[in-house]
This record gives C-alpha cells, sequence and structure tokens, in this order.
C-alpha cells in the first residue's frame, strides 16, 4: 500500500467515525433540502389538472418518479466544503494543516465521501416511503444503475472541485460563500431542480448541454425515472471527464495562487 | 410603553452601527438576495413557461409574482429582525449568558426578540416590496384589499415570529437549536408557491399543520380580492392563539433554566 492510500485509509476512518456522530444532524440537513420536493409536489398538482393528465408526456407519476430521483442524485451531491475553507482561512485553522504531508483537500474530500456513506440507508429509506406516498416508478435494469453510480461519483467529484475553488476565493474576499450560493442556482437551474431540461426555452437548453450540470443531476435522474438511455449516460460522463479535467487545473492553480496570498491570523 | 419604544430605538442604533463595521459583507448580501430572488422567480417561470399553462393552482402569472413578492418579503424580515436574534438565544444557553438577560429589569422575551438586526439583508424586504408593486400594477387592487392585505399580512408576521420564537425556546432543554431553523426553511421554502398548487392533502398539511398558507397565499388572495371569509377571520386568530402560545411556552422554558454548568 502506497503510503498516500494509508494516509487517505486513517483520514477516511476518523472522518467516518466524526461522521456517525452526526447522524442525527444528518436527517435534519438532508430534510432541509426540500426544493426538488416542492417542485415535484406542485408539478403533480399541474399535471392533474393538465387535460390529459400529462405536460410534455409526463403524468404524475411521472413527475414523482423524476423529482424523486433528483432529490435522491442531489443529495449525494451535497458539498458544504466552501463554508469549512471559508472558516478555516478567517479563523487561521488552515495553518497547521498545512504542515502535515498532503494536500488539505484530501481531508474534506474524505470527510465528504464519509457522510454519504452514513447517509445513504437513510435516503433510501425515505426515498422508499415518498415513492410508496407519490406513487412513483423507478427503472429496474441494474445497468442503469452502475451508469448513475458512475455518474454520480464523477459528478460529485467535479462538484466537490469547483465548490473547492470557491472556497479557496476566502483568501481574497469574505463574500465567498455568497458566490457559492449564485452558483449554486445555475447548477440547481440547468441541472433540472425546477424542472426535467426538456421543458427549458431551447436556447437555455443549448446553452447547458457545454456545461457540467445537467450530467451530474438530471441525467442520472432520468435514467432512475427511465427517461434517458444508456447511450445518453456514456456521453454525459465523457463530458463530465472533460470538466473534471478543468476543474483540477483551476483547484491547482487557485489554491497555488490564493496560499501566497494567505497570511495566517496573528502573523 | 414609551419605555420599550425607547429601548428599541437605542438596540437598534447599536446593532447598526455594529453592522457598518463590515460594510464589505454587503456585496455577498446582496448576492444571496438575488440567488433567493432567483430560485423564487425561476419555479414560476419553468412552470408558466409550458406552453397552454395560463395558471398555477389557478392562480395567473401575476398572482403567483404576487405570492412571490410576499414570500421574498418575509424572507426579508427573517434575515432582518428575526433570525438575527433567535439565533443567538440557543448560544445564550450554552454559555450561561442567558443570565444577564433574565437579569435585566425589562421583559426578557422582548429583549431577545429585539436586541439585533442584520440591515444587510434589507434588499430582500426592497426585491419583495418591489415585486408586489410590479405584480399588483397588473391587476384591479381595490383599497379595501389593500387593507385587507395588510392585516393578513400583519397576521402572517406574527406567525412566522411565533413559530422562530418556539423553535428556537426548545434551546433551553436541547441546546442545539441551529437545525430547528433549517427545517423551518425546508418547509416554509413551500411558501415561494400559492398554496392552492399543491395536492389536496399538502394544501390541507401546509394550512393547518404548519401554517405556510397564512403567511404568503392569504396576503396576496386578501390582496386581489379573492380571500374566502373564513380564512380572513382564522389568519388573526391563529396568529394570536400561537402569540399567547409561544408567549406561555417562552415563560416556562425560563422558569426550568438553570444556567449553565449547575
Amino acid at each position: 500500500m502506497t503510503p498516500f492510500l494509508r494516509k487517505f485509509r486513517v483520514l477516511f476512518s476518523t472522518q467516518f467515525a466524526l461522521m456517525t456522530e452526526y447522524r442525527a444532524e444528518i436527517v435534519i440537513w438532508m430534510l432541509s433540502g426540500t426544493l426538488s420536493l416542492v417542485m415535484m409536489l406542485v408539478w403533480m398538482g399541474q399535471a392533474a389538472a393538465a387535460p390529459g393528465g400529462q405536460i410534455r408526456g409526463f403524468s404524475a407519476s411521472d413527475f414523482a418518479s423524476y423529482f424523486l430521483a433528483t432529490w435522491f442524485v442531489g443529495q449525494l451531491l451535497v458539498v458544504w466544503v466552501a463554508w469549512e475553507l471559508d472558516f478555516e482561512v478567517r479563523q487561521g485553522t488552515l495553518s497547521p494543516k498545512l504542515l502535515r504531508p498532503m494536500d488539505p483537500m484530501w481531508g474534506h474530500y474524505s470527510g465528504h465521501v464519509a457522510e454519504k456513506i452514513v447517509r445513504f440507508p437513510i435516503m433510501l429509506v425515505l426515498v422508499g416511503l415518498f415513492a410508496w406516498l407519490a406513487e412513483a416508478r423507478f427503472s429496474l435494469d441494474w445497468r442503469v444503475y452502475a451508469a448513475v453510480l458512475g455518474l454520480v461519483i464523477l459528478g460529485f467529484t467535479v462538484r466537490f472541485l469547483w465548490e473547492y475553488s470557491l472556497g479557496l476565493l476566502a483568501f481574497w474576499t469574505e463574500s465567498s460563500t455568497s458566490f457559492q450560493e449564485v452558483v449554486w442556482l445555475v447548477y440547481a437551474a440547468l441541472g433540472g431542480l425546477f424542472a426535467p431540461l426538456a421543458f427549458y426555452p431551447q436556447w437555455v437548453q443549448d446553452i447547458a448541454v457545454w456545461t457540467p450540470f445537467p450530467y451530474m443531476l438530471g441525467l442520472p435522474a432520468s435514467l432512475i425515472a427511465g427517461k434517458a438511455t444508456l447511450e445518453q449516460a456514456g456521453q454525459g460522463m465523457l463530458v463530465l471527464l472533460g470538466w473534471l479535467a478543468v476543474f483540477v487545473l483551476v483547484r491547482v492553480w487557485v489554491w497555488r495562487v490564493g496560499l501566497r496570498k494567505y497570511g495566517a491570523v496573528g502573523a | 410603553m414609551t419605555r420599550y419604544l425607547r429601548l428599541i430605538r437605542i438596540f437598534t442604533g447599536a446593532t447598526i452601527s455594529a453592522q457598518l463595521e463590515y460594510r464589505a459583507n454587503f456585496l455577498g448580501a446582496v448576492l444571496a438576495s438575488l440567488g433567493e430572488v432567483g430560485v423564487a422567480l425561476l419555479g414560476i417561470a419553468v412552470l408558466f413557461g409550458q406552453p397552454g399553462t395560463v395558471s398555477v393552482g389557478g392562480y395567473s402569472f401575476h398572482q403567483a409574482l404576487l405570492v412571490v413578492g410576499f414570500f421574498m418579503l418575509t424572507e426579508g424580515f427573517i434575515s432582518v429582525f428575526v433570525q438575527p436574534n433567535m439565533s443567538k438565544i440557543a448560544e445564550a444557553v450554552r454559555t450561561g449568558s442567558m443570565d444577564f438577560t433574565l437579569l435585566k429589569p425589562i421583559d426578557a422575551q422582548f429583549n431577545v426578540s429585539t436586541r439585533n438586526l442584520n440591515v444587510l439583508r434589507v434588499t430582500d424586504i426592497l426585491i419583495g416590496l418591489g415585486l408586489i408593486f410590479y405584480a399588483a400594477s397588473f391587476l384591479t387592487v381595490t383599497l379595501g384589499g389593500v387593507l385587507a392585505a395588510a392585516v393578513m399580512y400583519l397576521s402572517a408576521l406574527v406567525i412566522v415570529y411565533c413559530i422562530w420564537l418556539a423553535l428556537s425556546t426548545t434551546a433551553f432543554w436541547f441546546v442545539k437549536t441551529q437545525n430547528m431553523s433549517e427545517l423551518f426553511n425546508g418547509v416554509f421554502g413551500a411558501g415561494r408557491f400559492p398554496v392552492t398548487a399543491f395536492p389536496v392533502p399538502v394544501r390541507a398539511f401546509l394550512t393547518f399543520v404548519v401554517p405556510i398558507a397564512f403567511i404568503t397565499t392569504v396576503p396576496a388572495q386578501a390582496l386581489t380580492g379573492g380571500l374566502s371569509t373564513l380564512l380572513a377571520l382564522a389568519s388573526p386568530l391563529v396568529a394570536a392563539v400561537l402569540f399567547v402560545g409561544s408567549r406561555l411556552f417562552w415563560k416556562k422554558a425560563v422558569g426550568s433554566y438553570t444556567s449553565a454548568s449547575s
């Protein structure tokens, strides 16, 4: 085992122990992200009121499937690293981490992954309950879930890297978490949190296909709801790989420039 | 009474001068407001953007926009007046500094509710008012409607304050309560849409269990004259019941307070 993997394993096990301590909070954080559930209910009401019971080929049950899947995928893509970096840079707690023989990013990354593992079983229970209440139907093809897993891992890593880069703006400004919120809005809109991407005007869709957002959120959700094909999943993974390369470079660059700017509190 | 008004003036002056120390945060606050209104407007825009959609839950576009306006106004009210105070209750209980609040010769609930303001988020209130005026200019609004809406919205503000107070008061027993406000925000997100846009069981939940309907939908209905007498009477009643209830709850909590480390 390489020294890097050994260090990562130790970080991961401490973070996992930490996150299981916070399991009650994790449930509450999950329940506070309700936007896709609210949108689901509104769209279900719209479909029920529409002539023929459908809007653009989506029935109330289709909307339930799509939005519950978005909620599920969105939960796996949650990243809060910008807040942690903002805190660490302003309070100076970043300094001791710089002395460690490892980029502090890995500590945050392992913490996020550990939290997802704690979150996962609770999510399954809640999705099952909501699906039963809203009469949602999910794909039964195992290959779909393999593709979803691939897209979610790529999408999560891409999002982690862009959030990390935004969080590092704390070296220059005290408003970095506000930039994060504005970027979240673009992610939510183009990712398909408000409606499936096909419901947007054509020009928005034309822009969206060049961004990573639809492939990390809307595409896996559509796959689970049975509204997308495996070929589309393959294309989505290629796009995400491209964006992954971009954000790896951006993150490294911001980190290098930012560190030179960093003067610890009290120094 | 005049003593309390004078205190509000002193508190406001102190908190504003403290905040002006951090003027650079204003940019962040503006971005946060824009993000907030963006979420609400995008939701409405996509719904009405579908071909053939002229109404959502029986609301025309401008009526739905009115609801968004009341939602933003309430967001602003919470960010400016309610949350800066309520978030400090848990902290004061945990560190024991609630002792000093309780020792002061003024009503403790008044003190914890008015001491702080977050003036930076006043942009939310301005955006909310702007949306309401814009949407109302496309609708027929009577003087009676405006008065009714004012009364309904006043009740709504009381309801919001009482829910927050009750949630924050649980800090006397549970200590950690920031998560309570997260939960409130999660449910309150449904207030971006007219309550009639939801399926019937959810509508009942949002009216009777968590009274979100009274906060954004009822004032909008009152302004356009579509309010039923039953709801018009229910809103101030709910506000009054919650006000007395949360006051009693606060009293009980303070009565069981034993300070930190004792």
